[in-house]
């Protein structure tokens, strides 16, 4: 023993306070190591935001190829099926590899002898450790060890301070003093029980493990930019709404629910509420309304309309599909050619704008994947949505006055779209997460039946909301 | 105990100049304990400079109740030991069957260096490396050792006392060669 206490003496005082120079250029990749982390933090902003950008450019070209299509009179519906990249799943038996680590270590570390009994008795002993005596048996029992699973650190940095102990010299001893830095997990086993214990904690803790937070459920609003997109026939055209565009902005949101699949992919569904709308001004026909009571003035437009004969209900060809009045609007003058008795066509003369809106349910189904896992989350998002016509409303539109006056006929009561998205995600805490998604919608097939129409309008919308897991 | 907290402060504030004052004040001995728990130089080497780039992340989180140091080469340690738990899992132990009784006489391993000893506790296995270290530099007790390391106290002490026995064998032969060396040179 006292020779024991003499080498560690040695050690001791030549070891302690041992010091090095170390290389030089070590400081410089220190301090640059922690200014880059600086502005790496700093980057991160950008960075998302490069992303995003990339994303969006890919899309837009895309979009563009797509767009081609459209406009050469044929009219196919072009289904984009977003391929989904395969996850190759990687089978890792953590069991079994510790199974193998086990008899390696076993027979690695089957340690003879023991500390009391230094005196040289050299009898192998395994001893069946059962982990609750093992501690206080010191003497009697020889621990075979195996280092276990190395899964993510979990360790505190305690803080050392002098003690003096019984040979007056001063050593280092640990307090409590926690300042968390790395943090590890690190499990020892001996053969046999504690193998099959932390076999079963493993399993166990692997199911808790994979239960846990799975499942989200989030409410969003979403302002929408809607762009029209539409193609006609030539006849249809020609006694056409012209100036269509979008309306500004519609405001849509639902509620979603998300599973977590893996690592990094999520399916989401859920129920959306999103607006469609664009107005109509003037004519594009008006070299052909040559019409006497069209003439009324720089101010006024020219909208061509249809009187069915049977029926005198008025219609209006628009980009989105023939709007049908409910009654012939007030304020309006009526127009027709002198020759053209029935006025099957004709002209109103208003300064009037036409909005048509259009409301949808939509379901969506859609998977994410995550760029960048960490309290700000990046997430691709693709998928596609089934939309259920709730609502359509065609208003009249003066300077101070709207009025409904019908809908817009032949409108799909399904339809379908793609998203194409990006999610940013913030933790505000553990479970709450502040959602904020830019997306861009696509319908696939055209909304209106008719077959003069094709029109798939795109939304560009930002989904804004919260999120909850669990 | 120096008055760290201006120096510090500047630090935290990203000043390099401070931060490269801090790191002066402290690295040659930071690379001894690093050393002390690494296989060779170069590992020493990263794990100093891995330890510093937490401590200058970390800055702020020390109190300024307790040593400076002490703080610092915790951090060294923990890196030291973060590093073992990755690289040396399986790390296969060299088995001392026969616990052979070394007798010298201590004037005499007096003369060996501290570089000589500071090799000898780096050709350790490492998992005996680091109880030695933690034991007898450190003064850790075999209680704290095991938590420490996750291993039960009885493997600590087995483990120290396989180290002592392979470091006495090895001070003897470094003695002897030491003994040679001076009988030429005489």
């Amino acid at each position: 023993m006292k020779k024991d206490q003499n080498l560690d003496d040695l050690f001791r005082e030549k070891l302690l306070n041992y010091e090095q120079e170390p290389p030089k250029q070590l400081l410089e990749n220190i301090l640059a190591g922690v200014a880059g982390k600086r502005r790496k933090r700093k980057l991160v902003f950008w960075r998302i935001a490069g992303v995003a950008a990339a994303i969006l450019l890919a899309f837009i070209a895309g979009w563009e190829l797509n767009d081609s299509n459209i406009n050469s009179g044929v009219q196919p519906i072009a289904v984009m099926q977003k391929t989904t990249p395969q996850t190759v799943t990687k089978i890792f038996n953590p069991i079994a590899a510790q199974a193998r680590n086990v008899t390696s270590e076993a027979q690695q570390t089957i340690n003879k002898g023991n500390e009391a009994s230094q005196s040289g008795s050299n009898t192998a002993m395994i001893t069946n450790i059962s982990s609750a005596s093992q501690e206080n048996k010191p003497s009697t029992e020889v621990p075979i060890n195996v280092q276990t699973n190395q899964t993510e650190i979990v360790s505190q940095i305690k803080s050392l301070t002098p003690r003096i102990n019984g040979n007056n010299q001063t050593v280092l001893h640990l307090q409590d003093r926690l300042i968390p830095v790395a943090k590890t997990e690190q499990e020892e086993l001996s053969i046999d029980q504690q193998i099959m214990n932390q076999n079963k904690q493993m399993l166990s803790a692997q199911n808790e493990k994979t239960k846990k937070n799975r499942w989200m459920v989030g409410a969003q609003v979403a302002p929408a930019y809607n762009v029209e997109r539409s193609s006609h026939s030539q006849v249809y055209a020609s006694n056409m709404l012209g100036s269509t565009s979008g309306k500004p902005v519609d405001l849509g949101g639902g509620i979603s629910v998300q599973y977590k699949t893996g690592k990094r992919w999520s399916f989401q569904s859920g129920v959306y509420y999103s607006a469609l709308g664009q107005t109509s001004g003037n004519s594009s026909s008006f070299s052909e309304a040559n019409y006497a009571m069209a003439n009324n003035g720089s101010q006024s437009y020219y909208a061509p309309v249809n009187i069915d004969a049977n029926s005198s209900k008025m219609t209006m060809n628009s980009s989105a599909g023939v709007i049908q009045f409910s009654s012939i609007p007030s304020g309006v003058i009526l127009g027709a050619n002198s020759a053209d008795k029935s006025m099957v066509s004709a002209v109103i003369v208003s300064n009037a704008q036409f909005t048509q809106n259009f409301d949808y349910l939509e379901i969506p189904m859609i998977l994410r994947y995550t760029l960048i896992d960490s309290k700000f989350n990046v997430e691709m998002i693709g998928g596609f949505s089934s939309n259920l016509l709730v609502g359509n409303q065609t208003y009249m539109e003066g300077s101070n006055y709207r009025s409904l006056v019908g809908k817009t006929m032949d409108m799909q009561t399904f339809s379908y779209s793609g998203t194409l998205g990006l999610g940013l995600k913030y933790g505000l805490s553990k479970r709450i997460f502040l959602n904020v998604e830019p997306r861009v919608k696509y319908f696939l097939n055209s909304l209106n039946s008719n077959s003069s129409v094709t029109y798939k309008p795109y939304t560009v919308g930002v989904f804004t909301g919260l999120s909850y897991q669990f | 105990m120096e008055d760290f907290k201006p120096i510090l402060s500047d630090c935290i504030a990203g000043n390099q100049k401070a931060q490269a004052k801090l790191y002066q004040l402290f690295a040659p001995k930071m690379f001894g304990v690093c050393l002390r728990y690494a296989r060779d130089r170069m590992e020493a080497e990263d794990n100093l400079q891995e330890g510093f780039i937490k401590v200058f992340n970390n800055l702020k989180t020390f109190r300024h109740d307790g040593s400076l140091e002490g703080w610092i080469r915790r951090i060294m340690i923990n890196v030291s030991l973060e590093k073992f738990r990755k690289q040396h899992l399986l790390y296969p132990v060299e088995d001392v069957s026969v616990y052979d009784s070394v007798n010298y006489s201590d004037d005499v391993i007096a003369k060996i260096a501290a570089d000589d000893l500071l090799k000898l506790i780096q050709e350790l296995p490492p998992r005996y490396q680091l109880v030695f270290n933690l034991y007898v530099i450190e003064g850790l007790s075999h209680q704290e050792i095991a938590s420490e390391m996750s291993i039960t106290q009885g493997t600590s002490k087995s483990n120290l006392s396989r180290a002592r026995e392979i470091l006495k064998k090895k001070v003897q032969e470094n003695l002897s060669e030491l003994d040679a060396k001076n009988n030429c040179t005489a």
